[in-house]
C-alpha cells in the first residue's frame, strides 16, 4: 500500500490524483466505484468545506459507498489512507523506526544462520520471520543448525538440504500463526451481533468451517435474519400491471357485452405464478458437517411460509428430515437426532446411492417445480454412479443449484466437480455473504 | 439552499437528523443526483421525501413501487376508453373531422407520477418508494428517466425535464438493487437512531410529552431493538404512536406493568411479544427504567 496522505496535501493540487488511488484501493477490495462516482465524488468535494474531515468523509462515502456492507471497508480505508499531518508525521516516524528495526533483524538473523561460515540462502521475508519467532523456537531452531554443523561427516554440499528444513519449519510456524484461535473468534467477546455491526459484516466473509465457536451464537441470528428476508422475497405478493399478461378474449368479449360489443375494457390474463418447492439435500460427512448445519439454518426459517419444503440429510444413505420440519421440531433437537439416528455421521460420502434412495423412496417429493440444492464439497465414492443419478434426477426438476465450499481455483482438481457441473449450477459456498448472494439472489 | 439553511430547515420541520445525513441530502441537492436511501423499516425514508417537498414547498409526487409495476402505471398511459368515445361520438355525428393526432395529444393522455414529475411547472419532489420491490426490468427503464431527465412517448417523442426534479428513492434492501441505478444516486445508510436523538425527535413530535417519559420510552425502545430475535423491530413511527397513547392515558413516566399493558403498540407479532416476554417482561423493563434514572438528570428533568 501507498504511504498514506493527508487531507492537506489532497489540498495542494493532487486531489483528483488523491481521489483516484483512493477509488483504486477501494476497487481493490471489492468495491464497485467507476469514473462515474469519481467524478462525484470530486464535484461534491468542491461543494463543501473540505477542510472538516467529518464533511469530508460524508461526502466521500454519501459518493462512492452504494451499500451497506461497503460502509465499514469504506471507513477502515478512509481511516488508513487519509490521515491527519500530526497522525500522519508520527506514522511515518514510526514507519520509519520500524524499517530500521527490520533491517537490524535480518542482519542478526544472517548472521545467527550459518552453516560451515556461510549464510543460509533465506530470503529477507524469511530471515525476518526468523527473527519474529519467539525465542523458544528461535532457540531450538538454531540448536537444530549448530547441532546438524557439528554432526559427523557433515560436508558444505549439505547446505541447500538444511535450507530446505529450515525453511519447512518457517512456513509450518507462519501456517500455525494463521490460524484463527478456537474460542477467540473474529468479535473477540463472542456478543450477539447488531444490526449490521462490524462484527456481523466480517462474519459474512469468513469461512463457514473457521468461525469460532464464540461467534456461532452471532452467526445464526444473522443466519435468522437472512432466511426472513427470502422468506418475504419468496412470499411476496404481485399486483399486475394493466398490460401485463396476454389478452383474455372470452373475458374480454363477456365484459364489454353492455358497450355493445366494443372492446372498451380489456381484460388480460393474469401470469401464473407457482410456488416453489424446495429440496434440500445437505452432505453431513466429516468435512461437510458445519456447512450443511449453516444452509439447514438458513432454509429453516423458512418453514412458515414455504409450503414444501423437504430436507435430507446423506451420508452414505439418505435420511429424511422432513418430518421434523413440518412438525417444527427446534433446529437444534432437529440436528441432534441426525446424529442418533445416522450410524455413519460425520463419516464418508455416497453420492449415487443418496440420489438412488431419493429418486426411489421420495419420487413424490420431485417435479417439474422443484428446486434442489444440494449442499456438498461433491467428494464421493463411486463417482460414475452419482453423475449417473444426478443427470436422472434432473431430468425430474426444475433446477439443481450446487453449494460447493471447495475454493473455486481446487476445482479444476475434482473430476467430480467437472462432471456435477454439467446438469447443476454450481457456485462457490463457503461464506455467508456467499450463501446469502446465492439463495436470495438466485432462488 | 446552503447545508446550514437546511439543517436549520430539517429542524424546523421537525426533522431530527444528524451532520452526515444532511449533508449527504446537501449533496444529492447541489449535484442535481437522485438520492437513494436504504435502512431498515420506519427510520424514516419515506419520511425524508415529505420533509424535502415541505423544505422546498414544492409538491410530493409519490411513485410506490410493487411487483408487476409497469411503465403504464409509472409514467404515462392513453385514455383509451376516452379515445373510443371520441371515435364514436364523431361516428355518430358524422363530422369525420377526428385524426391520429387528435386522439394522441395531451387531451387523452393520463399522466403518471414519473412523467408528472418531468413536466411539473416547478422542481418537485420525487419519491419513488421501496423501489427493491419493483421488477429488475422495471429498474432499468427507471435508469433513462434518472440519468437524462427526459422519457420518449412514441406517438409525442422525446420529453426533457423542465425542471429537474428532487429524485428520492427508498429500499428496505430486501434485494440488492442493480449497480447501474446505485451509480446514478448519491447513498445514504439511515440506522435506528440513538437514545439521545430519539429523545429529540419525540420532543419535536408529540407536543406536552413529559421530559422523564420521552427519555424512559425512547430507553425502552432502543432495549428492545437490541433483541436481535425480535421480528419486527419498533420504528420511529411506532414509537411516536405510543408516547402520544401514553400522553393521552395521561402517563408522565413508564412503569413495567404499563409498558406490558401497552406494548401492543410497538410489537405486532405475537411471536415478538413472546420474546419480550422471555427476554425482558415486567422485571427487565424496570430494571431498564432503574439504569436510566440517571436520564432523567441528563435531559434535565426530575
Amino acid at each position: 500500500m501507498r504511504m498514506p496522505l493527508t487531507e492537506e496535501t489532497g489540498q495542494g493540487g493532487y486531489l483528483e490524483e488523491n481521489l483516484s488511488s483512493f477509488c483504486f484501493l477501494l476497487r481493490n477490495e471489492g468495491l464497485p466505484v467507476g469514473t462515474t462516482e469519481l467524478i462525484d465524488a470530486l464535484h461534491a468535494l468542491t461543494r463543501i468545506d473540505s477542510t472538516r474531515r467529518m464533511e469530508f468523509k460524508a461526502a466521500l462515502q454519501a459518493t462512492l459507498v452504494k451499500s451497506s456492507r461497503d460502509r465499514a471497508v469504506f471507513d477502515r480505508l478512509f481511516d488508513q489512507y487519509f490521515v491527519p499531518a500530526e497522525q500522519h508525521q508520527m506514522r511515518s516516524e514510526l514507519l520509519e523506526r520500524q524499517k530500521e528495526k527490520r533491517v537490524r533483524s535480518i542482519d542478526q538473523a544472517s548472521s545467527d544462520l550459518q552453516f560451515k561460515g556461510e549464510t543460509l540462502q533465506l530470503n529477507p521475508e524469511e530471515l525476518y520471520q526468523y527473527s519474529a519467532l519467539s525465542s523458544d523456537q528461535r532457540d531450538k531452531l538454531l540448536d537444530f543448525v549448530t547441532k546438524t554443523e557439528q554432526g559427523k561427516n557433515v560436508q558444505p554440499r549439505f547446505r541447500p538440504l538444511l535450507e530446505t528444513v529450515v525453511k519447512s519449519h518457517l512456513r509450518y510456524c507462519r501456517n500455525q500463526d494463521d490460524r484463527v484461535e478456537p474460542g477467540k473468534g473474529i468479535s473477540g467477546s463472542g456478543q450477539g451481533a447488531g444490526s449490521g455491526g462490524p462484527d456481523e459484516l466480517a462474519l459474512r466473509d469468513v469461512d463457514i468451517r473457521t468461525i469460532a465457536a464464540a461467534d456461532l451464537p452471532a452467526a445464526e441470528q444473522l443466519l435468522q435474519r437472512l432466511s426472513r428476508k427470502l422468506a418475504v422475497k419468496l412470499m411476496r405478493r404481485r399486483r399486475y400491471g394493466s398490460r401485463s399478461g396476454p389478452i383474455d378474449l372470452r373475458r374480454s368479449l363477456r365484459d364489454n357485452m353492455r358497450f355493445g360489443g366494443v372492446i372498451f375494457n380489456i381484460r388480460r390474463r393474469p401470469k401464473r405464478r407457482h410456488r416453489q418447492q424446495i429440496l434440500l439435500l445437505c452432505d453431513f460427512s466429516g468435512s461437510m458437517k458445519r456447512y450443511s448445519t449453516f444452509v439447514i439454518h438458513f432454509l429453516y426459517g423458512l418453514r412458515e411460509v414455504v409450503r414444501d419444503l423437504s430436507c435430507f440429510s446423506f451420508s452414505d444413505r439418505l435420511q429424511d428430515l422432513t418430518p421434523d420440519i413440518k412438525d417444527r421440531v427446534a433446529l437444534k433437537i432437529m440436528l441432534d437426532r441426525v446424529v442418533r439416528r445416522s450410524k455413519t455421521w460425520g463419516g464418508g460420502t455416497d453420492i449415487g446411492c443418496s440420489l438412488e434412495d431419493l429418486r426411489t423412496k421420495h419420487a413424490g417429493t420431485l417435479n417439474s417445480r422443484t428446486t434442489v440444492i444440494v449442499v456438498s464439497d461433491t467428494r464421493t465414492v463411486s463417482l460414475n454412479a452419482a453423475y449417473r443419478e444426478l443427470s436422472l434426477l434432473r431430468e425430474e426438476v426444475r433446477r439443481i443449484i450446487w453449494l460447493n465450499p471447495l475454493p473455486p481455483q481446487q476445482w479444476a482438481d475434482y473430476r467430480s466437480v467437472e462432471l456435477f457441473s454439467e446438469t447443476a449450477e454450481m457456485w462457490p459456498c463457503s461464506t455467508i455473504a456467499q450463501l446469502e448472494d446465492i439463495l436470495i439472489g438466485r432462488l | 439552499m446552503s447545508l446550514p439553511d437546511l439543517r436549520k430547515s430539517f429542524d424546523r420541520a421537525g426533522y431530527i437528523c444528524d451532520e452526515v445525513t444532511s449533508l449527504t441530502v446537501y449533496l444529492a441537492l447541489e449535484l442535481q443526483k437522485p438520492l437513494l436511501i436504504e435502512g431498515a423499516p420506519g427510520v424514516g425514508k419515506t419520511e425524508m421525501g415529505k420533509v424535502l417537498a415541505e423544505l422546498l414547498d414544492t409538491d410530493l409526487i409519490r411513485l410506490q413501487c410493487y411487483e408487476g409495476l409497469d411503465e403504464t402505471k409509472a409514467l404515462y398511459e392513453w385514455n383509451y376508453q376516452r379515445q373510443l368515445l371520441r371515435i364514436q361520438m364523431d361516428r355518430e355525428l358524422g363530422e369525420g373531422k377526428i385524426s391520429e393526432e387528435d386522439l394522441f395529444s395531451d387531451r387523452y393522455l393520463l399522466e403518471r407520477p414519473l412523467l408528472k414529475a418531468i413536466r411539473s411547472e416547478k422542481r418537485s419532489v420525487l419519491l419513488i418508494d421501496e423501489v427493491d420491490k419493483c421488477d429488475p426490468e422495471f429498474e432499468a427503464f427507471l435508469f433513462e428517466v434518472l440519468s437524462d431527465f427526459q422519457v420518449s412517448i412514441p406517438e409525442l417523442g422525446t420529453i426533457p425535464a423542465r425542471n429537474i426534479p428532487v429524485v428520492v428513492l427508498t429500499s428496505n434492501n430486501e434485494r440488492e438493487l442493480s449497480d447501474g441505478l446505485k451509480r446514478r444516486c448519491i447513498y445514504l445508510y439511515l440506522e435506528f437512531p440513538e437514545v439521545e436523538k430519539e429523545v429529540r425527535i419525540i420532543k419535536a413530535k408529540v407536543p406536552g410529552v413529559a421530559d422523564r417519559l420521552a427519555w424512559e420510552t425512547a430507553r425502552v425502545i432502543s432495549r428492545l431493538r437490541q433483541q436481535s430475535e425480535l421480528r419486527k423491530k419498533p420504528s420511529i413511527a411506532e414509537t411516536l404512536d405510543w408516547v402520544t397513547a401514553l400522553v393521552s392515558l395521561n402517563r408522565t413516566r413508564l412503569d413495567g406493568r404499563t409498558v406490558s399493558e401497552t406494548l401492543n403498540l410497538v410489537l405486532k407479532n405475537h411471536a415478538d411479544r413472546q420474546v419480550f416476554d422471555l427476554q425482558l417482561g415486567e422485571r427487565g423493563v424496570e430494571e431498564i427504567l432503574k439504569e436510566s434514572g440517571g436520564g432523567g438528570d441528563i435531559c434535565g428533568c426530575r
